[in-house]
């Protein structure tokens, strides 16, 4: 019982630091916050099942193809919407409405593509069961925990190592400065963007074998990924993904052994009580001060 | 002047008419009313945000707790009805300061994280009540309003109740924001820092915007709940306060009639995208997508615009 409730809280707790992950470069590239990140999980969610369930292309090659649409969808929106909207220099609250309005779009589109049904997505691996300490797991469960992580170091590389990574980064810190050094700062934000929708897809195809596809299942992801990623600290990569999976431990271990019914209420709870006791997270990020 | 108090008292003479005139259409009546509830919950998000610059992007949670506190006072205390609906619109103004202590010095994008968080935990809780004492899922039927024997329970008697209390809230409204609160408001919406150093207790002020606020929106679910009759989760979801923003911003912040504008505006739109039942939340976000991107002041912002336009070359 303990092992299958750690396990099932490590993958649920890995896509909700995925959708954190998104949070945080958005914000430190740009400075907003995009209401949107759930409902790209769910997209990528739905284009995983067609490419993978209904095309038949191989998992790999599925993977890659969501991966890139999702990316130049994030990198439309940011071009597309964001953008005018910021050379408008109109209030803030109207970015985080059309965020919102961008997440109403996709989630009613989903429903008229695809209807409103529960999908299962096809198994990944041709063993239905594998054990792990005793207990038998599905392997796309230790898939999705493996991804996640794979995700995270991927991206801490290609931010920490590359030239591109690098430059984004100083986008991000000084805008100003970095487009006297040269740097393209438009095109890192739109790319931030991208990466956000692309990870955020990924967690999509990751969780579709484990919960079934359909139009609601990044919704709620959604929301609680601002969870994980306050805890951890707004901003910060790794943050993202430790208080995603603390927040994944934390729900399930409570409808596990409390209720199910508080498993909701207790996440947002941990995000007001974070917000409003520690609000620079568990790793002391100072983006909420400024 | 004279020009505008003959136009006022017209508006007056149209707004006293308009169920007469609707007498043989119902629903029209009843859209009516709903749009007198969303007047009043949108005045008090306008006071918190348009005028002290606090965004809540979880209103929908006042909007319950007004409804579910008058239909559970109603029943459990067996108190009477309007009383209830005060009772309610006052226990989520203290709800709602003591919501604003902590997170008053959040800022914009935290403070909005603060508040759907805020709205999904009274959301969970009337959803999955401990006891089941709000219903859960089925919902909650409560009663109409009785005026001392006098029973509002027509959509016809309706109407003059809600116009009346969206009178009282507007006149509230427009003494609280001319008052010395109101500019304190201002203040803080332009610049905190500034406001601070003027000598206003910036904290004690958000504190009072968000109390204020959540009175006239927990007042509006009352109204609600005792209109309508029957409450369920639903109606208390996120997408509510997404809708109350939506409704402010289209008609425009920080004035009288903007919210007026905004309620009548989103409604009858609503309505009308009824046909297209399939298609209707798709075109509404895109409708939202369209009017943020060209009309960002709002109608009344366009209208001011084209006022001040004519007012210059006169």
């Amino acid at each position: 019982m303990l092992i299958q409730v750690v396990l099932s809280g490590l993958v649920i707790g890995c896509v909700y630091g995925l959708i954190a992950l998104g949070y945080s470069l958005i914000y430190k590239a740009s400075g907003l916050m995009s209401f949107a990140q759930g409902d790209m999980l769910t997209l990528g969610a739905f284009l995983g099942y067609t490419f993978y369930g209904i095309f038949k292309l191989p998992f790999v090659v599925a993977l890659i193809c969501v991966i890139l649409c999702m990316f130049f969808l994030g990198l439309l929106l940011e071009r597309g919407i964001i953008r005018t909207l910021l050379k408008n220099h109109v209030l803030p609250v109207y970015i985080v409405l059309a965020t919102i309005a961008v997440s109403y779009v996709i989630q009613n589109a989903a429903m008229l593509i695809w209807g409103t049904q529960t999908f299962s997505f096809p198994a990944i691996f041709p063993i239905p069961l594998v054990g792990v300490l005793g207990v038998k797991v599905q392997p796309e469960a230790l898939f999705c925990i493996f991804m996640s992580l794979v995700c995270m170091i991927g991206l801490h590389v290609f931010m920490k190592y590359t030239r591109f990574g690098t430059a984004m980064r100083a986008a991000a810190m000084d805008p100003t400065a970095a487009r006297a050094c040269g740097i393209n700062v438009s095109f890192s934000t739109g790319v931030t963007w991208g990466l956000s929708a692309g990870v955020a897809a990924t967690g999509g195809i990751l969780l579709g074998p484990i919960y079934g596809v359909y139009t609601m299942l990044g919704a709620i992801i959604g929301r609680k990924g601002f969870s994980s990623a306050v805890i951890g600290g707004f901003g910060n990569m790794y943050g993202a993904i430790v208080g995603g999976i603390l927040l994944g431990l934390v729900e399930t271990f409570t409808s596990a052994y409390i209720s199910s019914a508080y498993k909701d209420i207790i996440s947002y709870s941990m995000l007001l009580l974070f917000l409003f006791v520690k609000p620079t997270g568990i790793f002391n990020e100072q983006a909420i001060t400024d | 002047m004279k020009q505008s108090k003959a136009l006022k008292a017209a508006l007056a003479v149209v707004l006293l008419l308009v169920p007469i005139l609707l007498r043989n259409f119902n629903y029209g009546i009843l859209i009516c009313g709903f749009i007198g509830i969303y007047i009043v919950a949108i005045s008090g998000l306008d006071l918190v945000f348009g005028y002290c610059g606090q965004i809540s992007m979880g209103h929908a949670a006042f909007f319950a707790i007004g409804a579910y506190g008058s239909a559970l006072l109603h029943k459990y205390v067996q108190l009477p009805i309007l009383l209830t609906m005060v009772l309610a619109a006052i226990i989520a103004a203290v709800i709602g300061a003591l919501l604003a202590y902590p997170a008053s010095k959040l800022v914009f994008h935290f403070l909005s994280l603060a508040t759907v968080a805020f709205g999904e935990i009274v959301y969970q809780l009337v959803a999955q009540s401990p006891g089941g004492i709000t219903g859960n899922f089925t919902g909650f039927y409560t009663e109409s309003i009785n005026l001392l024997g006098f029973k509002i329970n027509t959509n016809f008697r309706f109407y003059y109740f809600a116009l009346a209390c969206v009178c009282v809230f507007l006149l509230m409204k427009h003494r609280l924001v001319k008052s010395r609160e109101g500019r304190a408001f201002l203040a803080i919406r332009e610049n905190a820092h500034a406001a601070n150093g003027m000598g206003i207790n910036v904290r004690n002020y958000k504190i009072v915007a968000f109390a204020t606020s959540a009175f006239y929106t927990a007042f509006a679910g009352a109204m609600y709940a005792h209109y309508v009759r029957f409450i369920s989760p639903e109606t208390f979801s996120n997408k509510q306060s997404v809708m109350f923003l939506t409704m402010l911003l289209f008609g425009g912040t920080a004035s009288l009639s903007g919210p007026v504008l905004g309620a009548i505006a989103v409604l009858l739109l609503n309505e009308g995208l009824r046909f297209a039942e399939r298609y209707q939340m798709l075109i509404y976000g895109i409708m939202l997508l369209v009017v943020i991107l060209l009309m960002p002041g709002g109608i009344y912002g366009v209208i001011k615009k084209q006022l001040d336009k004519r007012r210059v070359v006169d």
